[in-house]
């Protein structure tokens, strides 16, 4: 039975989640030229501003273009090492799976300062690269978790079998293994495009003059400008983020990888 | 000529460790040969080097007189059904079938009728559509069985089939995997832990320990005559003691048995017996039985434990021997624990095996 107390403090939970998003929304709408709660008025010129100011448009697109990119390279990197720690035993696999999962562990801030010192070690690098080798890093640990689990679910004999039956071991794996990986691919991709489109502290570091990411430019923005702008952006960027998320539930069920 | 032949099969994983020590069995065309023993006695490594998954260390593996032994898996025609059913999750029950005949590059329309033709076989027409996930365990093993057999293979390798069923399932597939191996004739190599289903299924059984065969023949001379204390300990002989052999006269022997001697039939490695030589003598428990109070031939003891079974009572009976089982049916005298009684022995029964190296009592 639900008691009194679980509800009230389910109400508080669910107020302490969602409600600072209420506020960015409703404050995104306000015609105060300076942030304000409760908003007076309603207008959307802020939502226009967003779309006239060009760091936003400029940092949007290099976001997803970073995204897409690291997400599809830390795949195409994870399948592979997925597949052998999922379906072969071997002395150092321990070893491998901590190192692989050590981006996950080591906080954000780190790693973006440790890449950068390594990449002006290594010199000439353009800030774009820098970018994607560091999310493609952070990514590629999710890539090899989610898709680990979608193989884990896949018995490990269904490729013996296909074997057995005629298929050369190429085949076996394109018509047996991989569609039953497909879910956990697109899982991970979902998961990866998030992680780097959101991310702002490895992209802090290796961010660069006129090339960088669209949280980190929502954060310089805010260092000279406290108006609704980056209200109305992120509120743009909760539903753009909600949508994918829940697309990705409806079509995979997303929710059995993570 | 055998139509399976595995000659010297050696197998090892580690080094001078070998899972299969010079492994050989000739199987005929249309036979089913079961391979019977516990875990880790080689009976999966044998049938996964018949099948090419394992590239064994030295032997060959012929079938119909061709080399197989140097043949990648997916060019060996062997049918092979798993302990997990392996089928492939994503495709509906007609096309787990049909993969096969598709990787054989078989014409369409040839697809179509023989998978239906499988289908029916294992009684699934009605389940083409069907993906795996949507069928019971028994069902699942049946397209399995179904997708192994349409490509209608040289060797068909069973291993432990029916494992994940339920006890009456079993009982159920058992047979009719049989009557389907039967029907197609096709040489059958099947693998289990379970002696009763290898009776059941089997023209002839091969009782494997440690990568080696203790025994290879028809279940009922396998389930009477073991040769070795290893098979009568793995086809249910529950008791067994020492005993010195007092005399041997052609195929019996005599072992002291309370205050007769009891005469039975013997198996040795090295030749007959001598007196006094160390049997092991081997019995079931539903061949002895229990008479009160003492007696003059037999063997005395106590009951220490009686447990109904239905149609039969199971006594725990303690003597000088060491502690017996005997079963009796539950119509016949019962005893209470602590009650003496005596053992009376159905000797024809009964077996002596010397198969370590001969020892004196």
């Amino acid at each position: 039975m639900v008691s009194r107390w679980m509800y009230v403090s389910l109400v508080i939970l669910y107020g302490f989640l969602l409600g600072p998003f209420v506020i960015i929304f409703m404050a995104s709408f306000g015609e105060n030229a300076t942030m304000a709660f409760p908003p007076q008025g309603f207008t959307l010129d802020w939502f226009a501003n967003v779309f006239e100011t060009s760091q936003f448009i400029d940092s949007f697109w290099i976001s997803l273009q970073l995204a897409l990119l690291s997400t599809l390279v830390s795949l195409i990197m994870g399948m592979p090492v997925a597949y052998a720690l999922t379906r072969y035993q071997f002395a150092a696999a321990g070893i491998v799976e901590t190192v692989f999962s050590a981006p996950i562990l080591v906080p954000g801030l780190v790693i973006g300062f440790a890449m950068l010192n390594f990449f002006v070690l290594l010199g000439d690098m353009s800030v774009f690269t820098g970018l994607f080798i560091g999310h493609t890093a952070i990514l590629f640990p999710y890539s090899v978790r989610v898709i680990s689990a979608s193989l884990r679910n896949l018995d490990p004999f269904v490729e013996d079998a296909a074997v057995s039956l005629g298929a050369n071991r190429l085949r076996g794996f394109l018509l047996v293994v991989l569609p039953n990986m497909q879910a956990g691919i697109a899982a991970a991709f979902v998961l990866g495009f998030i992680t780097s489109f959101n991310n702002v502290p490895v992209s802090l570091f290796l961010s660069g003059p006129g090339v960088t990411t669209l949280p980190v430019s929502m954060l310089s923005y805010l260092e000279y400008y406290f108006d609704p702008t980056i209200a109305a952006l992120s509120t743009l960027l909760v539903i753009f983020t909600v949508v994918l998320v829940q697309a990705a539930e409806r079509l995979l069920g997303l929710s059995q990888f993570v | 000529m055998p139509y399976l032949e595995i000659h010297e099969l050696t197998v090892s994983y580690e080094k001078n460790q070998p899972t299969l020590k010079r492994f050989s069995l000739d199987v005929d065309q249309g036979e089913l040969v079961s391979l019977l023993g516990p875990s880790g006695c080689g009976k999966t490594t044998t049938l996964r080097s018949v099948a090419g998954f394992i590239q064994p260390d030295a032997g060959r593996v012929v079938v119909d007189g061709r080399d197989y032994t140097a043949l990648p898996p997916n060019q060996r025609d062997i049918g092979l059904v798993f302990q997990s059913y392996a089928l492939f999750p994503h495709l509906t029950v007609f096309h787990n079938v049909a993969f096969g005949l598709r990787m054989r590059r078989v014409p369409k329309k040839a697809i179509h009728s023989r998978v239906a033709k499988a289908l029916k076989m294992v009684g699934l027409e009605a389940f083409a559509d069907r993906r795996p996930a949507q069928l019971s365990g028994g069902q699942q093993q049946r397209v399995a069985l179904a997708r192994a057999t349409v490509i209608e293979p040289q060797v068909l390798l069973l291993d432990e089939p029916l494992s994940n069923l339920d006890a009456g399932l079993r009982v159920e597939m058992r047979q009719e995997i049989r009557r389907l191996q039967q029907q197609l004739g096709i040489t059958t190599l099947y693998v289990t832990h379970d002696q009763v289903e290898a009776m059941s299924i089997s023209d002839r059984v091969v009782v494997m320990n440690q990568g080696e065969i203790e025994q290879i023949g028809r279940p009922e001379k396998i389930f009477a005559t073991p040769e070795t204390a290893f098979v009568a300990d793995f086809m249910g002989f529950d008791n067994r003691f020492q005993a010195a052999v007092l005399s041997t006269q052609g195929s019996k022997l005599t072992v002291k048995w309370g205050g007769a001697p009891v005469e039975m039939r013997w198996r040795s490695k090295f030749g007959s017996p001598q007196s006094g030589a160390l049997a092991e003598v081997f019995f079931r428990a539903d061949d002895a039985s229990l008479a009160a109070g003492k007696e003059a031939v037999g063997l005395a003891g106590q009951v220490i434990l009686h447990t109904f079974h239905g149609n039969e009572v199971q006594y725990l009976v303690s003597t000088e021997f060491g502690e017996f089982s005997v079963l009796q049916d539950s119509d016949s005298e019962r005893f209470e624990a602590g009650a003496t009684v005596t053992v009376l022995p159905h000797t024809h029964k009964w077996i002596a095996i010397l198969d370590e190296t001969e020892r004196r009592a």
